[in-house]
């Protein structure tokens, strides 16, 4: 009994990170319709920034989070800028930005594999390996910090969209882009700002992924699918469906990992986001199959 | 009143898609890719005057690429429907016949045949499910498929797991060595092409077309949409897992990291989309071009991470300025040479 319990902590500790990093996705696919497959690489650019604060500066990634957001936030204008705002006309959209965004990763991988070589990495601020004791269930303080700051970050983001005027914007754009702009939204600048953010979350899920998990360049080819997953079985564009998902799933895969062996919790991602793409394609929260 | 003859009507339009046809064939040069071949077939000769083993790999590299972006181009180029998951046929090819080499001691070179047809009968089981989405949640369904396919091949005693199984080498010198795998790649890169071609001039292959252009249309014009789509996707498999077949004798191993990584599908995918989706010169045109591309950033460069920048760059380019491809951008522009118009 105290082993489920355990399982199922840890289960909900990884949660939040998984969260941070699919809402962020979420995001980007409800109101630009792009369905970001860089989105993990950059997510790795995040996590270099905090390793290399870390190790040459000592910094805590908990203080370079903010930086990252900003810097990736930058990275996210410019690539809106340069890349997608002129895909915006093309017959293919979507499609066509899949595609787009894969070569992207290709290129991060490749700049980050040639700067920083394929080893891996991990920053070890003292919390990482350090733990609180609740009788005899252990919870990782670096996975437990790491739950709430991306809460945290996640709830601020949701009381943006739902509170402030330019939230409102995204969200009516989200909704219905044609209707959003009929009534007055600047859908272009809705989309820059928004692609911003959700770029600048991936840089914020990186500096807490750097202490969570051992990391190299070619590991977001998992982590695409797995964030996919969540986005996928939230419901393309609801990020509470994502974050619910994200709960969900890993949970399932803490579970599936005690049970079957640590390969097969990676697999429970895959199998999930499989199985309700061809079951249920508009996710938890979707309201129509807008991807089928 | 009137009466109208069929036999006539048939007759009349069977002359006029002849005097089509004819027009079609003046535009093309049949002798280009004849030459081409002739001069393939003869090459090894080489080896009696001096040591061309590096180049008999590169063409034996190139024809084997001709295949898979050539069965490729079935599904992405006239279906429209983008895998970024075909690697998972060239495993499942090579594993089948690998094993088939290891255990049993028969050629993959005569299997691959029959390897093939197994990667083809799996793409139509996994079509029949996939296929059932479309646009953007078809190509996240094709990666999720290569990392669930990594997982199980990778823990998969029976193949080896990570660690793959060796294969033994043929007994032939060192420069006649590679001689039986890079005629089986010529014969199955000029067969895919071949086929690419009967198959877009059929009538199957119109309905393809027809599906890339309008789903919906299509099936409300008739076409069984769901079965040419699987069967597309089937054909595709076909190819790419006979390529899988013999490049593993080929490579003397057979690994879940030589089939099952993201390279080799983004490159059967970027080489129809720098030649020409939907065009039958395209991918070997996409084919030669790549090969060509990564040896230079290996050999000048030798680092593979910046091969994969480099590619990721060509591609973002490509997609960004030439989305229809070198053949497409020439033939758009009325400016495709006669050598290069095989469609």
């Amino acid at each position: 009994m105290a082993d489920m319990i355990q399982i199922l902590v840890l289960g909900l500790a990884l949660g939040g990170v998984y969260a941070l990093m699919g809402s962020g996705l979420s995001l980007v696919f409800g109101v630009m319709r792009i369905v970001n497959l860089a989105h993990p690489s950059l997510v790795m650019v995040g996590a270099y920034i905090a390793y290399w604060a870390f190790r040459l500066g000592g910094v805590d990634p908990m203080v370079i989070l903010p930086v990252a957001l900003v810097i990736l936030a930058a990275t996210g204008v410019l690539l809106y800028k340069l890349v997608f705002e002129r895909e915006a006309r093309s017959a293919k959209y979507s499609e066509m930005t899949v595609l787009l965004t894969f070569a992207l990763a290709m290129v991060v991988e490749g700049a980050l594999g040639t700067a920083f070589t394929n080893t891996q990495r991990v920053t070890s601020p003292d919390y990482a390996t350090d733990a609180f004791f609740i009788g005899s269930v252990f919870i990782p303080k670096g996975q437990l910090y790491s739950g709430i700051v991306s809460l945290t970050i996640i709830s601020a983001l949701a009381l943006f969209l739902k509170y402030s005027a330019f939230g409102n914007a995204i969200r009516a754009t989200t909704q219905n882009r044609d209707a959003a702009e009929l009534l007055g939204v600047n859908v272009n600048l809705v989309g820059l700002v928004s692609f911003a953010i959700g770029i600048g979350l991936a840089g914020a899920a990186g500096a807490l992924v750097s202490f969570v998990f051992s990391f190299f360049p070619a590991k977001h080819w998992e982590w695409i699918a797995i964030l996919m997953s969540l986005v996928v079985l939230g419901g393309m564009g609801s990020i509470l469906g994502t974050v619910l998902a994200a709960f969900i799933l890993s949970i399932v895969a803490a579970y599936v990992g005690f049970f079957f062996g640590a390969t097969w919790s990676t697999l429970t991602f895959f199998v999930a986001l499989f199985v309700v793409l061809l079951v249920r394609p508009q996710g938890l929260f979707g309201e129509k199959p807008e991807l089928a | 009143m009137p009466t109208i003859d069929t036999d006539d009507i048939l007759e009349q339009r069977r002359a006029y898609n002849e005097t089509l046809a004819q027009a079609a064939d003046k535009t093309r040069a049949m002798w280009f890719p004849m030459a081409v071949m002739a001069v393939l077939l003869a090459l090894p000769a080489l080896q009696f005057v001096g040591n061309y083993n590096y180049l008999i790999h590169l063409v034996l590299f190139t024809a084997s690429y001709v295949v898979m972006a050539s069965g490729w181009n079935v599904l992405g180029g006239f279906t429209g429907y983008i895998s970024l998951g075909h690697n998972v046929f060239f495993a499942v090819g090579g594993y089948f016949a690998g094993m088939a080499f290891a255990r049993l001691e028969i050629s993959t070179i005569i299997l691959a045949p029959v390897a093939g047809l197994v990667a083809g009968a799996l793409g139509y089981l996994i079509g029949l499910i996939t296929l059932r989405v479309r646009g953007p949640s078809f190509i996240i369904s094709s990666l999720a498929l290569v990392m669930i396919f990594r997982i199980l091949f990778e823990n998969w005693e029976f193949v080896g797991g990570a660690a793959g199984v060796a294969l033994k080498a043929n007994s032939l010198p060192v420069e006649w060595a590679k001689l039986p795998y890079y005629y089986a790649f010529i014969v199955m890169a000029a067969f895919a092409v071949w086929a690419s071609y009967r198959i877009k001039h059929s009538k199957f292959g119109l309905g393809l077309r027809a599906i890339s252009k309008d789903e919906i249309k299509s099936e409300s014009a008739g076409i069984d949409t769901r079965f040419y789509k699987v069967m597309a996707f089937a054909i595709s498999a076909f190819f790419v897992g006979m390529a899988g077949a013999v490049w593993g004798e080929y490579l003397t191993y057979i690994r879940p990291n030589i089939f099952l990584i993201i390279l080799v599908s983004v490159n059967m995918v970027l080489m129809c989309i720098l030649g020409g989706k939907g065009t039958i010169a395209g991918p070997v045109i996409g084919a030669v071009l790549i090969v060509a591309f990564n040896e230079f950033f290996v050999a000048t460069l030798g680092a593979s991470e910046i091969n994969i920048l480099a590619t990721g760059l060509i591609m973002m380019l490509c997609l960004m300025f030439f989305p229809l491809g070198i053949v497409g951008t020439l033939a758009r522009h009325r400016k495709l040479p006669r050598i290069l118009n095989w469609d």
